[in-house]
């Protein structure tokens, strides 16, 4: 097999750089049409900016799926004080691993996409977020915007347009929760990362009290393409309501796992079975978990006609979330990795709400008993109802991500519970 | 295993992601072109452009516990890291990420003192120091090994993993070893879940990484150090 590995069916818009050192720096990217959204982004001024990005359709791709061009339309027109442009690198999803990619083979397109935010919002300031395990991953990035500044990209008069925008790349210090919103905020001014009450919402009272937008990574790196191709042009992939490519993040037992940009709406079967190869020898799907550790999970009759795109998901009852697609085969103690997530959402609980901090333990704990062959069916039914007693009652929706893989796997996979209960049998190994 | 590294420093040391699409075999990047290792190039002592300063801590090889905070080139960058936000209390997470590169961990009299620093209480930098994760509450080995054991790991055997660093380090998880070397702790997704098991040891991602690997991972640390 070539390598770097690529498949047929993968359209490489944002992941082109991907594998080639040298688009890492700035000359580099302009041999791709670098910097060239920015530069159009400038002549054709900021209402036409956001009139773009509306026209393709691009939709948030940190796992809520806003339309980005309406959310920039949000921020004040008329400027009382400053804005800031936040971009959330804080990559923690369990199951997500593309705005690393991004930003350390394509650190400038991140960039670029920040400049053109911001400026479409009229932020004076963009505050990279990126999460703090990725040391290596800052350094490129940092790197990248003091490439960025030396080239007059940013900071000052941006490219002789009297636009200034400054941009720091800030370190967060581990805390998963600091990749909602406004937690992030709340991080991002020097507090514990504790999300806040909505509304009022960011684009009204963000961070540091300032109208503020946030978007993710790859998010912000579909832009420059768009503001240099046009809506339409984005358009050309993915479906009406899911418009452009994305990248799914696979992980999990399939021969090929990875990063593979594909439009939007690629049917999941295809996924799992083409592009990245199937299955070991002899062995079968069991369960898929589309969008992350947050989301329901999928059995195989599920997956079964699903395609990859927001309504496409839902259609089959989980979310695409960030698209994020961890894979089981038929040898997975499906308990055991709930108990896992379950284990990751006590851990990261800010504590701020009831019925996350104790609901979380709870969970963990009962799930623990079932695993260890101690546990009764009763059991079953008190976890649904904890669970739906978790759901939609707290401030950020971290406690909601914990009950849902929860109650989809005692509705899709009832016998492997029921297994390890009756029998004390775990079903699969690990 | 198949060894790709290309280059003398870091021969020993299984390395075989090249990212993105991790485990389809052969490829022709070094670690360093991986890594970014020329782009980013020497780190300044007085931490560059401003706009990076906030981003900008390591995991030093020599920990100070006692070195002042802050003096000389660390005084330029805790200057630049205030010039970046609006408020103080906003430069608290990368002032506290600078004591730690530092000093190694955030103790209790360095809460005070960064507190005092930024004009906040004692309380309240410890409300967030122990809010966060990547700080170290007390001394650290030289290496602080962090295992992912999330699911797309565990599904691949990161607890087998996990395992075999503390078996081939002789220490309890979260605890040191003896020889003050190896700290070993589980850490949650490291977002590199195509390349499992994820390893981070001080600033460095090891992914790929299985059961069989660890002894030889180990001896290369021991050898030849790294950050």
């Amino acid at each position: 097999m070539a390598y770097p590995y690529t498949h047929e069916r993968e359209v490489r818009v944002l992941s082109r750089g991907f594998g080639e050192p040298a688009t890492r720096t700035l000359e580099g990217w302009k041999t791709l049409g670098g910097y060239e959204g920015l530069t159009k982004a400038l002549e054709v001024g900021r209402e036409s900016v956001i009139e773009e990005v509306k026209a393709s359709g691009l939709r948030g791709r940190g796992g809520a799926g806003f339309p980005t061009g309406v959310k920039w339309s949000f921020m004040p027109q008329e400027k009382r004080g400053p804005h800031y442009l936040l971009c959330n690198a804080d990559e923690s999803e369990p199951g997500t691993f593309k705005d690393r990619e991004l930003m350390r083979w394509t650190p400038h397109q991140v960039i670029e996409g920040c400049l053109i935010a911001a400026y479409a919002i009229q932020a004076e300031h963009v505050y990279i977020y990126c999460r703090g395990e990725f040391f290596e991953t800052n350094q490129v990035v940092a790197r990248a915007v003091e490439e960025a500044y030396e080239a007059g990209l940013a900071g000052e008069d941006i490219l002789g347009s009297g636009v200034s925008i400054d941009v720091t790349v800030h370190q967060g210090a581990g805390a998963y929760i600091c990749g909602e919103e406004t937690a992030l905020m709340e991080s991002l001014e020097g507090r514990r990362g504790l999300p806040r009450v909505k509304p009022p919402f960011p684009a009204a009272i963000g961070a540091f009290g300032k109208p503020s937008t946030i978007n993710n990574v790859e998010t912000l790196c579909a832009v420059p393409h768009i503001i240099a191709h046009g809506g339409e042009w984005y358009r050309q992939w993915g479906t009406e309501k899911s418009p452009g490519t994305k990248l799914f993040c696979v992980s999990g037992h399939v021969r090929r796992r990875g990063n593979f940009e594909l439009p939007m709406g690629f049917p999941l079967e295809d996924l799992l079975y083409d592009v990245c190869g199937g299955f070991e020898e002899g062995r079968t799907l069991k369960a898929v978990i589309p969008g992350g550790s947050s989301v329901p999970f999928l059995d195989a009759d599920d997956c079964a006609g699903c395609t990859l795109d927001y309504e496409g998901v839902i259609e089959k009852g989980s979310m695409l979330g960030c698209a994020s697609v961890m894979v089981m085969d038929d040898r997975t103690n499906i308990v055991k990795q709930v108990r896992r997530t379950v284990d990751f959402f006590a851990h990261e609980s800010c504590g701020q709400c009831t019925p996350c901090r104790e609901g979380t333990t709870w969970l963990s704990r009962i799930l623990l008993r079932i695993e260890k062959g101690k546990g009764t069916e009763e059991d079953l039914d008190t976890l649904v109802d904890l669970g739906k007693q978790m759901t939609g009652t707290t401030i950020c929706v971290l406690s909601d991500s914990a009950a849902a893989p929860v109650i989809s796997s005692i509705e899709k996979f009832r016998d492997d519970y029921l297994a390890l209960i009756r029998r004390g049998e775990a079903v699969g190994a690990g | 295993m198949s060894e790709t590294k290309k280059g003398p420093e870091r021969a020993s040391v299984p390395f075989r992601n090249p990212g993105w699409a991790g485990n389809t075999g052969e490829f022709d990047l070094s670690e360093a072109e991986v890594r970014g290792d020329e782009y980013v190039g020497s780190r300044p002592a007085d931490g560059g452009h401003p706009s990076r300063a906030p981003s900008y801590p390591f995991m030093l090889e020599d920990k100070t516990p006692d070195a002042p905070l802050f003096e000389g080139p660390y005084r330029e960058r805790y200057e630049k890291i205030l010039s970046r936000y609006p408020d103080m209390r906003g430069a608290l997470l990368p002032v506290l990420n600078l004591a730690q590169e530092l000093r190694g961990h955030i103790s209790q009299e360095t809460m005070r003192e960064v507190g005092a620093l930024l004009g906040l209480s004692d309380a309240y930098v410890r409300g967030v120091t122990t809010f966060y994760t990547m700080y170290n509450k007390r001394p650290v080995g030289r290496f602080l090994i962090q295992v992912c054991t999330n699911v797309s790991c565990n599904l691949c055997g990161a607890d087998d993993v996990l395992e075999a660093f503390l078996e081939n380090t002789g220490t309890e998880l979260g605890e040191t070893s003896s020889d003050g070397l190896f700290t070993v702790m589980e850490v949650e997704c490291l977002a590199a879940c195509g390349f499992p098991t994820a390893v981070q040891i001080n600033s460095r991602y090891y992914e790929s990484i299985g059961a069989g690997d660890v002894p030889g991972l180990l001896e290369h640390l021991r050898d030849e150090g790294g950050d």
